[in-house]
């Protein structure tokens, strides 16, 4: 007798398989989608992207973050000064400027994870604040006039959705698609044990600090990418909408209510997200103040979220990141 | 004898794992009753569960006969059930003084003659000395002494002592241990989870062996032989060897 | 003396700032948790004021007296109906709870008093100034400073003295010891956000009176709340005035070099703190 691990279930597998459709029908876009269309799945895919690189900083890191607005602002003007300023190609440029966030997440770390639970996260919205205020009094970056990418009138409006939907798909794959492999990687299992019982993880021999300090530097480019991404699609940018609190928002709204921990959770709660904002955001200051309580109510009362709720009567996940032992019959050895 | 505090089928543990499993245990007023058994054989976790630490079931804890169990640890405090946790637990950051002070502005109403500040003071003279002393700059042994302090201050029927001789210089021991008698003089009932068996045994009028959450044995501890009690503790297939 | 009145009215601004943090260090203290609302409701509880003087006619010092219990009763309501289901080892639940309900504030009280900037008139007393050696000085911020450290020494006095501050310092020290020796913890911490939320009406009375209140503008207070709270040091109600005593210099002495430079200036002191200094100015030890 003996056992075999089995990692892959067939809603695994099926999951697979409608992912790669998906990142495929995003990249065929200009051939067939509407402009509209395509700028919509652009900011879905920006918006999933910020979530999930959210949710593995506070739902598997223990670092709740209320300033990754920070790390989208820096790298979107990164771009900007690229492409606009020192005219490198600005798709190119969107590559290059994730430099930026990588290089700004170290010292923030270095600084604010000396600071206990809760204070962490103000620290990391003084941050933002901080990058905000120095965006609005910096020549380079046209202080709070904000700047045009008026590079990108040299390109034709489907060489632009080409390359838009490719860097969108490119997004997914690289935020969704490789925190999946960090989490079936030895490191999820250091991963996921952190985020059940951070101390019992450490005394298992996971250095914490250091797992803390990649995902929040590896976090910061995702969230970096994104916002390079989305800026590059809006053509203009300015120290209010780069820095926005509404990042941190949304960021924590679509994980909350999705359901934290969990890759499923971040794409049902985009979705949410998405489409709430699209019906309901014309309603402004009432739409937000129920967004607000939802998230209350959330951390209140369901705190595994949508997805949590949902895995209690059917549990098929579409990331299976678990290893389960199989007994195997028969075997000599 | 009359019943004080008594446990009915008791059933507590950590989460999904559980660590006692159906536990019988009373105990009359002015009695002294000891708790031994291995590491993780359930007395703490008994403690804690009628302390309300641990939730439970109502009448799975019954004090006067009325159901107590599952309620919030100052409740507890409050109707005469105090505690002096494993551990020490005091209240770093404040002085001697202080530490009983919280313990006595929080008390149940006292039965009897109640216990002060100065009557601590002369169960524990060195005590009167570092009143005004923070409490991490005191010894084990004048720490555990605060800490029995503060579990007298709170004018309990039923004193639960965990461990308090965890740690100690047996001489330290031998003097926490020479004034219990003057506790349960006044009609207080002591619970001792005590690992050393023997001083356990002569501390207490009567005792319960814990093994793996069940209760293995229970007497007398006057009439309960060595060989009764190794048998309760390491289980009944060790003691056949 | 061009940096002497800027030390000056830093100190001033300062003790506007203590308002804002002693609460917050005293619910950090005890419970661990921070309330991102806490900015918030200095704005909610300043509209109100401003409201109530409007219908009802009242002058400041009344505004005031209304506010502090209003801002105790909503400190004691929010902690019982709400914190109290999320205090606990995990930061995430009472950091997003109270960031949800920080956003649904902000845009009920867009709703209720619209984005306008509205500000408490109080009698002429902001225009009257004393001379204090060379310099002129207002009388309004002065009061503020008094009122500061008269709240910082009450509450540390409090803290010290009282059979309350007795279960307080008990319950940060050990919570569930403290439950064993018959302290309450969970109506500690609802008398502690009450004084905290209370504390924050004076904050309230005197923001709108010396400046202008705006519904957007809480998480600001919130800023400077935590900033001032950590650059003193956390655990002592004297190290968060301080703290803001150092942070109202940095911003005051900013706006002298740069008016853009201000806010910032607080900022990088509080970043320059955490890299020297990270257990606060105030601390012995972290």
């Amino acid at each position: 007798m003996s056992y075999r691990v089995e990692r892959m279930t067939l809603s695994g597998r099926i999951a697979l398989v409608v992912g790669a459709l998906a990142l495929c029908t995003i990249v065929s876009m200009p051939w067939w989608a509407s402009q509209g269309l395509i700028r919509d799945v652009i900011t879905l895919a920006c918006f999933i992207a910020v979530a999930q690189m959210w949710n593995m900083l506070a739902g598997y890191g223990g670092l709740v973050s209320v300033g990754q607005q920070a790390f989208v602002g820096v790298a979107a003007y990164a771009m900007f000064v690229m492409a606009q300023t020192w005219g490198i190609n600005p798709f190119v440029a969107v590559g290059l400027s994730l430099i930026a966030p990588g290089l700004l997440a170290v010292p923030i770390y270095l600084l604010l994870h000396r600071l206990e639970g809760p204070y962490f996260a103000i620290g990391t919205w003084v941050v933002a604040e901080a990058l905000r205020l120095v965006a609005t009094n910096m020549p380079l970056v046209n202080g709070g006039a904000g700047m045009s990418l008026r590079v990108m009138t040299q390109f034709s409006a489907h060489e632009r959705a080409i390359a838009g939907s490719f860097l969108a798909a490119l997004l997914l794959l690289v935020t969704v698609g490789g925190s999946y492999l960090l989490l079936r990687s030895r490191y999820g299992i250091a991963l996921t044990a952190m985020r059940d019982n951070p101390v019992a993880a450490r005394s298992q021999g996971v250095d914490v600090q250091r797992l803390r300090f990649l995902i929040f530097v590896a976090a910061a480019i995702g969230t970096g990418f994104a916002g390079a991404v989305y800026f590059m699609v809006q053509l203009r940018i300015t120290p209010p909408s780069a820095f926005s609190m509404e990042w941190a928002n949304l960021a924590i709204f679509i994980v909350m209510v999705g359901g934290i921990g969990s890759i499923e959770g971040v794409l049902i709660g985009a979705v949410i997200y998405f489409f709430a904002d699209r019906w309901f955001g014309e309603y402004g200051a009432s739409y937000l103040i129920v967004l607000g309580l939802l998230t209350l109510t959330t951390a209140l009362f369901f705190r595994e979220g949508l997805w949590g709720l949902w895995r209690r009567t059917i549990d098929a996940p579409w990331f299976p990141t678990r290893r389960t032992l199989i007994r195997v019959e028969g075997d000599a050895s | 004898m009359t019943t004080l505090l008594s446990t009915h089928g008791l059933v507590a543990g950590y989460g999904d794992m559980r660590a006692l499993h159906g536990i019988d245990f009373a105990i009359g007023p002015g009695e002294t009753v000891a708790l031994i058994g291995a590491n993780g054989a359930g007395k703490s976790t008994l403690l804690r569960a009628i302390m309300g630490l641990l939730p439970v079931a109502a009448d799975m804890v019954t004090l006067d006969g009325a159901p107590v169990g599952g309620a919030a640890p100052h409740r507890m405090v409050q109707s005469g059930v105090a505690i002096v946790p494993e551990g020490r637990r005091l209240f770093a950051g404040m002085t001697v003084d202080e530490n009983l002070r919280v313990a006595s502005e929080h008390a149940a109403t006292p039965q009897g003659t109640p216990w002060t500040q100065e009557r601590v003071y002369n169960l524990f003279p060195i005590l009167r000395e570092k009143a005004r002393t923070p409490v991490e700059n005191l010894s084990g042994g004048q720490q555990q002494m605060v800490s029995i302090g503060r579990g007298l201050l709170a004018q309990p029927r039923v004193l639960l002592c965990d461990e308090i001789s965890l740690g100690l210089a047996p001489r330290v021991v031998r003097e926490i241990y020479e004034v219990l008698p003057q506790v349960t003089g006044q009609g207080t009932a002591l619970v001792l989870v005590e690992q050393d068996v023997s001083l356990a045994q002569r501390a207490s009028q009567r005792l319960y062996c814990l093994l793996e959450g069940r209760i293995t044995l229970e007497g007398r501890s006057g009439d309960i032989s060595r060989e009764d009690i190794s048998a309760a503790y390491f289980g009944a297939s060790h003691a056949l060897d | 003396m061009h940096w002497i009145e800027g030390i000056v009215q830093g100190i001033l601004l300062g003790g506007l700032y203590a308002q804002y943090a002693l609460g917050m260090a005293l619910m950090f203290g005890v419970m661990k948790i921070v309330n991102v609302t806490h900015g918030d409701l200095v704005i909610l509880l300043a509209l109100i004021g401003i409201s109530l003087a409007d219908l009802a006619g009242i002058g400041p010092w009344s505004v005031l007296a209304t506010l502090v219990p209003i801002g105790a009763a909503i400190g004691w309501l929010l902690q019982r109906a709400m914190l109290n289901r999320v205090v606990g080892n995990d930061p995430l639940p009472s950091l997003i709870a109270t960031f949800g309900l920080s956003i649904a504030l902000q845009n009920a009280m867009l709703v209720v008093w619209s984005a306008n900037t509205r500000s408490l008139p109080g009698g002429g007393i902001q225009q009257a100034s004393v001379e204090i050696g060379p310099l002129f000085v207002g009388v309004l911020p002065l009061i503020v400073l008094i009122c500061a450290t008269l709240l910082t020494g009450g509450l540390d006095a409090v803290l010290r003295f009282t059979r309350y501050g007795r279960s307080l310092r008990a319950a940060s020290a050990d919570v569930e010891a403290a439950a064993m020796v018959g302290v309450n913890p969970k109506a500690v911490y609802a008398t502690a956000t009450a004084i905290a939320v209370g504390i924050l009406g004076f904050a309230a009375t005197f923001q709108a009176m010396r400046s202008t209140v705006a519904p957007a503008d809480g998480p600001f207070q919130l800023i400077y709340a935590f900033e001032a709270v950590i650059i003193g040091g956390l655990g002592s109600v004297w190290g968060a005035f301080t703290g803001a005593m150092i942070l109202g210099v940095s911003q005051a002495i900013g706006f002298r070099i740069n008016p853009g430079f201000g806010i910032l200036a607080g900022h990088v002191v509080f970043l320059a703190v955490l890299a020297i200094r990270p257990q606060g100015i105030f601390q012995r030890k972290s």
